[in-house]
């Protein structure tokens, strides 16, 4: 019921299950050991926040969803700056995608 | 009276009498008008089930509208059949099966989600007119008949996208969709005339039983291929998409996803049925696996930087249907060579079509949690969520089953789908590969950026009011998710009992020929 072959080999559900069981419990464990230095109360108890003051409001820890992955995005600018710029949202435009791109095939289509 | 032989037009009857008849429910009050909507949803999905097990048992199943007799398909003197029928093999019945879960699941929602608007007696007609529309699209055999399914299932999504017809958004979304489908429609239109203008005649298998490739039915390969591929999402075409699934009431959206499906399900049809091996040149079935490299790649890069929810998942639409484009194009491309079938090509297309079924119960999931989201803290933008989880328990665990499944996270049911494609398209290049495991590492990325922004974190102070959303809601979900887990424990018994013999019918062009004609391919 589990096992699935596709042709170059099989994977097992019931295979993953047991290793994530098996992870968790590991992770569950090494996390209960805990560090044999800690204190409670102390300075360990305070976030760590690259170094900077730990805002008091916790709304300003968090990173904006239009923030995450800045560095992804800025290394790809010029690859974005095309792709967002072809999403212009006219309906014109999104119109002429679909007539180029018939046209497109039924020019190739007809001569091979 | 044998009830099986009339599930096709069951599946059919039942939906369009419940649209005609929401508006007479209604005015015996609310209660009357849900309980129609939702035994109506529920019938449709039973027959769906009825019509899929009938199907596996006994094989393709028709049935003539209008004759003498409903199994009478060459009536005598005729030699070809000259009436509408539908054809339901393993293929149409898993589509059909598939889109009648998608449909009860947004209708189980859309009881809590649209109880603060009025005109709901127009949003339910319109709902299942939309599904009966789907549903048509995927049981006709009869191109003409297509076209018109089409048209029923898109005008009813122009109403039902603009149904919040105050905010200029959704009035926007709708009219780009009604303008591109409608240009599409035409060419598909354009299409089955030029087919009929050849051959006399409109019904697929006899079409494909008499197909010769020649300039005509190039036109019309390229004219059904380019529209329904535009229909179903792919890039460049995709851009009515976004806006359409994400200003849509998130019910109708769910539906949507399936609705997408029925052209996928057109494409591959037209593809493997009607033209198969007369296909010739692998011009068609490049531009089918180009079409699924763009948009998997294209789609999941505009996703990442997305930061409106249903935006975002709607660009994810984009992005999986490019899956699905890539195994079906890989079968396509190997079809008149049994060996390569043999080796890869039956792997592709399995996964193709499991993938479709995957993408349209993850994928609805996706669209529900989001749209409950929306419903409980009246955002869409990321930006202003956060630490939803702590009041909106059930909702994320959903919400984080549907993420790993459509991020190909194993055990999920979209990795098993997904390995697939991986193993049968690297046979043919193992760019193809890279490219669908670059994006399904895209994809995993932008939802863990949506889980962690909308669920995790700390609480936003103007959250603090936010509850769980009520039952129905909740129920429409969970109908979801016990699917996604069930296709995830059982992957051998759902490929071999829902996805293989849906893949074997479509490549199956005699059956599908031989079931209509009598054997006179």
């Amino acid at each position: 019921m589990g096992k699935v072959f596709t042709g170059f080999g099989y994977w097992d559900v019931g295979a993953w299950i047991i290793f994530f069981i098996v992870a968790a419990a590991y992770v569950l464990w090494l996390r209960y050991q805990g560090r044999q230095d800690y204190k409670k109360g102390t300075e360990q108890d305070e976030i760590y926040w690259s170094g900077n003051e730990t805002p008091e409001d916790g709304e300003g820890l968090t990173v904006p969803a239009s923030s995450a992955y800045w560095g992804f995005r800025k290394a790809l600018e010029p690859f974005y700056d095309r792709l967002v710029g072809m999403h212009t949202g006219v309906a014109s435009d999104i119109l002429g995608y679909y007539v180029v791109v018939v046209a497109f095939m039924a020019a190739i289509i007809l001569l091979v | 009276m044998n009830w099986n032989e009339h599930l096709p037009a069951l599946l059919l009857a039942l939906p369009l009498l419940g649209a005609f008849l929401a508006p007479l429910c209604s005015l015996g009050g609310k209660t009357v008008r849900n309980a129609m909507f939702m035994a109506i949803s529920f019938l449709t999905l039973l027959v769906a089930f009825f019509l899929w097990r009938t199907v596996l048992a006994e094989g393709i199943q028709y049935y003539v509208m209008g004759g003498e007799g409903s199994r009478l398909s060459l009536p005598s003197g005729m030699a070809v059949p000259v009436r509408i029928i539908l054809e339901v093999d393993a293929l149409s019945a898993f589509m059909a099966l598939c889109g009648a879960i998608a449909s009860f699941a947004g209708a189980l929602f859309s009881l809590n989600y649209m109880s603060r608007f009025t005109g709901l007696s127009r949003f339910a007609s319109l709902y299942l007119l939309l599904t009966a529309g789907m549903l048509g699209m995927m049981i006709t055999g009869d191109i003409f008949n297509f076209f018109v399914f089409i048209e029923v299932s898109s005008i009813a999504s122009f109403g039902l996208i603009a149904f919040w017809r105050d905010r200029p958004a959704a009035v926007e979304a709708s009219f780009k969709y009604a303008l591109i489908s409608q240009v599409g429609s035409m060419f598909i239109l354009v299409a089955a005339g030029c087919l009929y203008g050849r051959y006399n005649m409109l019904n697929m298998a006899a079409i494909g039983s008499a197909l010769q490739m020649g300039t005509m039915e190039k036109l019309a390969l390229v004219f059904l291929v380019g529209s329904l591929a535009m229909k179903c999402g792919a890039f460049p075409m995709h851009m009515w998409l976004p806006d359409g699934y994400a200003e849509a009431p998130t019910g109708v959206t769910c539906l949507l996803v399936a609705v997408s499906q029925a052209s996928l399900y057109g494409l591959a049809r037209v593809c493997f049925s009607v033209y198969g091996i007369a296909i010739g040149s692998a011009f068609i079935p490049w531009m089918i696996i180009v079409f699924g490299l763009a948009s998997m790649f294209f789609g999941v890069a505009m996703a990442v930087v997305q930061h409106d929810m249903k935006r975002l998942i709607g660009y994810h639409s984009v992005s999986q249907v490019g899956y699905m484009l890539l195994g079906l194009g890989v079968g396509l491309l190997v079809l008149g060579d049994p060996r390569a079938m043999a080796e890869f090509g039956m792997t592709a297309v399995t996964g193709g079509l499991f993938h479709a079924f995957n993408y349209t119960m993850y994928k609805a999931l996706l669209f529900l949690a989001a749209g409950a989201v929306y419903y409980a803290t009246g955002k869409r933008d990321l930006n202003d969520m956060g630490g939803l989880a702590r009041k909106m328990p059930y909702t994320a665990v959903m919400f984080l089953i549907a993420s790993a499944a459509i991020s190909g996270l194993p055990p999920f049911n979209g990795f098993v789908s997904k390995l697939l494609i991986y193993e049968s398209s690297f046979a043919v290049h193992p760019f193809l590969a890279v490219v669908a495991l670059v994006t399904s590492v895209l994809t995993l990325a932008s939802f863990v950026k949506v889980f962690q922004t909308a669920f995790l974190g700390p609480e936003k102070g103007v959250l603090a009011g936010v509850r769980e959303v009520p039952p129905a809601m909740l129920a429409g979900m969970a109908v979801l998710t016990v699917v996604v887990l069930g296709l995830t424990l059982f992957p051998s018994w759902s490929l071999s009992n829902v996805a293989e013999p849906a893949a074997r019918a479509l490549v199956d062009q005699s059956g599908y020929i031989g079931a209509i004609m009598g054997g006179g391919m």
